[in-house]
């Protein structure tokens, strides 16, 4: 007869689990226990019109640094303007002005006239929706952004290039032919390619509008594994339509809505427990 | 050569997600629960048989950190569901892992209510030698065990011999029940006694029963079938 | 309904719409042969006739005088009872020899014999020197409209009037480049002259055709350049430029033809109709710069409009027709060879 004494000592998987409790609990929600995060970004009261419509209301906005944001909200609802007024894509498009308010980042408004936008775009990477890789060699992507500022020694060019293709995962899968075509790549890895070239010039932020759209689940689950290895070093914003990813990546979730900020808060709340109706109607797809 | 014999090309390794840890710390959450609820129940049968009140005070106030299990699991389940969008084994996992959950939480407050019986016997002498309630708890635990094994390594053979041993126990409670009323009818004075091990007795029946609930569970988790009331369960259900 | 035996959803049958299909299409393709019929008529005419001019019987069977002498009269007459052709030098060194033969009966044609050297040497300087000068203002100028240049009122009115300009009829051209080069500048009937001329001429092609390219190269290019942190320059230059450039110079093919085959412009400002020397020829390099040369084309129309037509002139005409024709085809093969080298370099 088994005794009731006896029977815990027979559980032979049991010692070996509980050691590993502490490892485990580390998957716990980022930011919980975290401390206090610096505000890298600080948008004040923005409005921005292209010509005469208006396409951003008084927007305000405080952006930690080390963090992945994710900016939601139906089309035309001003998220991919904000990213772009970040790094000044928009100058190049005739026309559009900051009517209010202001961009600082690190304190400093990003609007200024004595502010080089070249600067602000060293500082301030990007990876588009449509992958864009040049067409030249995977090394020449890399380091088009090094050779813009002058670097040309070969030893340091080839640092680069491992550092930035491990950093972005695609060391691996690329080594051997780095000299070969970046369009020769899937696209997922042609969109990996993308964010080591932007992570190659050393920004402090990447803006990443839309990643994933044109990207199959397992290139997006990749690109997904990557922003989360990135936020321990860079500040990450990303503008997503996927609920999902928004979800899954960010630590922090801006929605929007024709051109107005809706709702901001820490991810889980957004998506557990959003404090306004619109927004709970938007992230559970029962919109308008 | 004909083409129909062409091997599937081999998938691509797994991604390991950064999210996956979370699903393991979820695991290993449920698995210290199971853990600490089978602990409970072996402590208060044992604190019950030796009249050991201070192991039987021990157990109740480990009651707690079952509770705050339960609420942690719950919590990483809402939170998976909610932000990592889990589907198939996943989805079964966490949904599975819930209602194990609540099964361990109950075995955790019989395990209690066993253990405020025993310090309320310890003050009288026993009414018999305690034999059946071991071997009731014995096998309740042997039947928690298994599921809990179930979970760890999809067994799901064992799992069901646990649905079926289920009536064994069932079988003692009863027989039990009819031995202590006959004591209560000969000696009136036994009255209260008889009556905390009838209840003690009932308390190990369910954590059968929850053991059973919960094999059944990680069956689902192990096949995506629901074995609840089924024909396949009841087919043996009275060999024990 | 006789014919529609058991007649399944999908059965074929006769309506207006597929007749009217054909009836388009057939004229489509009536349309397309017709072209191409008078294409052929024309080019098998100049291969047919040319070849005699330009090959021969016996080995090593191509006329290489016609290529690499310079024009010459013919003298034909009788001697000994035997009916003889020769060119200028040939007939003196024979009449040396034979001081009867000046009394024969001789008739001479103009440019009948000898080749066409010189004119095939001018007709590839004026093509390489124009297309260059054309190459170079028309793409700075398509950068600037493309790239730089904000789309105002004045913007769409510069475009409007380089199109404009590719209408303008060339003896126009001819006249503007006597007037501006010729006369104003004082360079004379010079290279220079025609340079400039001929490369105003294909200007509006280059330009408007330039920009479609700048055009067509994808704006996630520049865009990516620039959120690296590169000048506007640097991106056209680095990551715009060398991809439109495919583009360029398949327009540039169009000029060339062009170019090489315009009469009018060069008629006032850099064509000779006989010029004893080579263009390099010359007592200083500037002086290079500062002459006129002999060209294809307008050899072409001197010879069939300026002097007598018989059966002699015709042979030069056709042979030089078919030279040109080789030449224009041999230029424009070397262009899309580098552009497809061009292509192949960055692909996307």
């Amino acid at each position: 007869m088994v005794t009731a004494a006896t029977l815990m000592e027979t559980r032979s998987p049991a010692p070996n689990l509980r050691p590993t409790m502490p490892a485990a609990a580390t998957g716990q929600p980022a930011g919980t226990a975290a401390p206090a995060a610096e505000v890298l970004i600080d948008i004040d009261h923005l409005d921005f019109f292209y010509g005469a419509s208006q396409a951003l209301y008084d927007v305000s906005l405080r952006l930690d640094t080390r963090k992945v944001t994710a900016f939601i909200g139906p089309s035309g609802c001003g998220k991919s303007t904000l990213l772009r007024c970040l790094n000044r894509m928009n100058d190049l498009i005739d026309g559009t002005r900051v009517a209010k308010g202001s961009i600082k980042i690190r304190g400093v408004d990003i609007n200024r006239p004595d502010v080089d936008v070249i600067e602000l775009r060293k500082r301030v990477g990007m990876v588009f929706q449509k992958s864009n890789p040049f067409p030249k060699s995977i090394y020449e992507n890399i380091t088009y952004g090094l050779r813009l500022q002058g670097a040309t020694t070969k030893a340091r060019l080839d640092e680069v290039v491992e550092k930035s293709l491990r950093g972005a995962a695609l060391w691996e899968e690329v080594k051997d032919r780095l000299h070969t075509s970046g369009l020769g790549l899937s696209g997922g890895q042609q969109q990996r390619l993308c964010i080591a070239r932007a992570i190659a010039v050393e920004p402090e932020i990447i803006l990443m509008d839309e990643p994933c759209s044109a990207l199959d689940p397992l290139a997006t689950a990749k690109v997904e594994e990557l922003i989360h290895e990135l936020k321990t070093k860079f500040t990450i914003i990303i503008v997503t339509h996927n609920m999902q990813q928004a979800a899954r990546c960010s630590d922090k979730t801006a929605f929007f809505y024709i051109g107005r900020l809706i709702e901001y808060a820490d991810t889980q709340q957004i998506f557990m427990n959003p404090s306004n109706p619109q927004t709970e109607a938007y992230v559970s797809g029962r919109f308008g | 050569m004909s083409t129909t014999t062409d091997p599937v090309p081999p998938f691509p390794p797994h991604i390991k997600r950064f999210f996956d840890a979370e699903l393991e710390s979820f695991r290993s959450h449920l698995i210290l629960m199971g853990e600490t609820a089978a602990s409970q129940v072996r402590s208060a049968v044992k604190a019950l048989v030796e009249g050991n009140t201070s192991l039987a005070d021990q157990v109740i106030a480990a009651d707690d950190e079952i509770d705050q299990l339960e609420v942690k699991i719950d919590e990483e389940a809402m939170r998976y569901m909610n932000l990592r969008a889990p589907i198939a084994t996943e989805l079964r996992l966490v949904i599975v892992g819930m209602k194990a959950s609540h099964d361990l939480e109950r075995v955790g407050d019989e395990a209690t209510s066993i253990a405020k019986r025993a310090v309320r016997l310890s003050a009288e002498p026993p009414l018999k030698p305690y034999v059946d309630i071991p071997r009731m708890a014995a096998i309740a635990l042997e039947m928690l065990r298994d599921a809990l094994d179930c979970f760890l390594n999809g067994d799901t053979e064992k799992a069901l011999a646990v649905c079926r041993r289920d009536a064994e126990v069932d079988q003692i409670n009863k027989q039990l029940y009819r031995e202590l009323t006959s004591f209560m009818i000969e000696k009136p004075g036994t009255i209260s006694r008889a009556i905390e091990l009838m209840f003690i007795s009932k308390s190990l029946e369910r954590i059968a029963d929850h053991a059973t609930n919960i094999a059944e569970e990680m069956i689902y988790l192990a096949k995506g079938k629901d074995v609840r009331h089924s024909d396949e369960l009841k087919k043996n259900g009275g060999a024990g | 309904m006789a014919a529609l035996v058991n007649p399944h959803i999908f059965q074929t049958r006769p309506s207006a719409a597929r007749r009217w299909e054909r009836a388009c299409f057939g004229l489509f393709g009536a349309a397309t042969y017709l072209v191409l019929f008078c294409g052929a008529a024309v080019f098998l005419t100049i291969v047919a006739k040319g070849s005699r001019t330009i090959f021969k019987a016996e080995a090593p069977f191509i006329n290489t005088t016609f290529f690499t002498d310079a024009p010459e009269s013919l003298y034909v007459f009788e001697w000994q009872g035997k009916k003889l052709e020769m060119g200028d030098r040939e007939h003196r060194a024979f009449i040396e020899q034979h001081p009867d033969a000046a009394k024969v009966k001789t008739e001479s044609y103009i440019y009948a014999a000898g080749g066409i050297f010189p004119c095939i040497v001018g007709t590839v300087l004026l093509v390489v020197g124009s297309m260059t000068i054309a190459l170079v203002l028309g793409v700075c100028a398509a950068v600037y409209l493309n790239e730089y240049a904000r789309d105002g009122a004045f913007i769409r009115f510069v475009r409007l009037a380089i199109l404009n300009l590719a209408g303008v009829p060339s003896i126009v051209f001819g006249l503007f480049g006597f007037g501006m080069f010729v006369i104003f500048f004082g360079w004379n009937v010079s290279l220079l002259s025609g340079w400039f001329t001929l490369a105003f001429m294909v200007l509006p092609v280059i330009i408007t055709a330039s920009e479609e390219s700048l055009k067509a190269v994808p704006k996630g290019f520049r865009e990516g350049s620039l959120a690296l942190g590169a000048t506007k320059w640097q991106t056209i230059r680095k990551n715009v430029l060398p991809y439109a450039l495919p583009g360029i110079l398949t327009s540039s093919i169009l000029g060339i033809a062009r170019v090489a085959g315009e009469t009018a412009p060069i008629m006032f400002t850099a064509a000779y109709v006989v010029r004893d020397k080579l263009p390099w020829q010359v007592e200083k390099f500037s002086d290079f710069f500062f002459q006129g040369v002999m060209a294809l084309p307008y050899h072409i129309y001197v010879v069939s409009s300026k002097i007598p037509q018989n059966e002699y002139t015709e042979r030069v005409q056709y042979g030089t027709a078919l030279v040109f024709l080789l030449i224009v085809a041999v230029i424009a093969t070397a262009s899309i060879l580098l552009r497809n080298n061009l292509r192949n370099r960055y692909k996307w």
